[in-house]
């Protein structure tokens, strides 16, 4: 008897049924849902450390072969070539005077 | 606690502690309340829950319970949760008359003395067992039953009307 009786009870009380938790608990607890343009202006994310470090370290070793490329190229194009230098073989002086010299 | 893990305990919990909250307090306001301290204790002291003292639900459910309890003292009498007032506390019978049935219901429920309706939801609702409403209530399994078993027979004299249509109607469909 006792049984039929609590499934019974059970039975009626699941008619009282309440909805889930509103969204404004959501944003009480959570805080206010940004929109997209917000999160891209003021929006931080997590990096962690190590991935930090060797970004910093990949950066720094690309700036360096920047700085030591660059005034290696400068210094080539300024540079003068002589490898195919070669001194003259006769030389023929011819001296060319002035109107105004004395004679 | 990191942030996505309290977002996924927030999200997998709220519903059962936001339902437990309203049908305690009997109002969705005071059910929001509770279960946004409930949550802001957790952000605080996430140490406060220990997981070998059982399940992040129950951890939970028990701080709601006492946030909502709080809520109910602060509208009541003390003295009206005390265990041996609550031994021989029959409540009066709500009028049930007009609304739906879900309504009077509610209004049944919202007539128990605390301790009993505690148990009644916890058990009706969320169908805790007895040892898990023991570990939320802070009470020992021998009260729980008791109470248990109090708020049972009080809901039958108050929803008798209910419960006998309710027989007619399954006697009718056999």
């Amino acid at each position: 008897m006792e049984p039929t009786d609590d499934a019974k009870l059970t039975e009626l009380l699941k008619e009282w049924q309440i909805s889930g938790a509103p969204p404004s608990l959501d944003e009480r607890v959570l805080g206010p849902r940004r929109r997209w343009w917000s999160v891209l202006l003021t929006g931080t994310i997590r990096i962690p450390v190590p991935a930090v470090i060797v970004l910093a370290a990949i950066l720094l070793i690309m700036a360096a072969a920047l700085l030591h490329q660059r005034p290696a190229s400068q210094a080539a194009s300024t540079a003068i070539n002589l490898a195919e230098f070669q001194p003259v073989k006769v030389l023929n002086v011819r001296v060319i005077r002035g109107s105004n010299d004395p004679r | 606690m990191t942030d996505p893990e309290f977002r996924e305990a927030y999200c997998r919990h709220k519903d059962v502690l936001y339902r437990f909250a309203w049908r305690m307090t009997g109002s969705p306001a005071s059910a929001e309340d509770a279960v946004h301290d409930c949550f802001l204790i957790l952000l605080r002291n996430p140490s406060g829950y220990n997981a070998a003292r059982g399940t992040l639900r129950s951890f939970l459910i028990g701080v709601t319970r006492n946030l909502a309890l709080k809520q109910l003292r602060g509208q009541s009498r003390f003295d009206e949760f005390d265990d041996e007032n609550e031994d021989n506390a029959a409540p009066s019978l709500p009028d049930l008359d007009g609304g739906s049935r879900a309504g009077m219901i509610a209004r049944a429920v919202a007539s128990l003395p605390p301790l009993q309706r505690e148990v009644l939801i916890l058990a009706e609702y969320e169908e805790m067992t007895l040892e898990e409403i023991s570990r939320v209530a802070g009470a020992e399994l021998a009260a729980v039953k008791s109470r248990l078993h109090r708020a049972r027979e009080n809901m039958r004299r108050m929803l008798a009307p209910l419960l006998d249509q309710k027989g007619i109607a399954s006697g009718t469909n056999r």
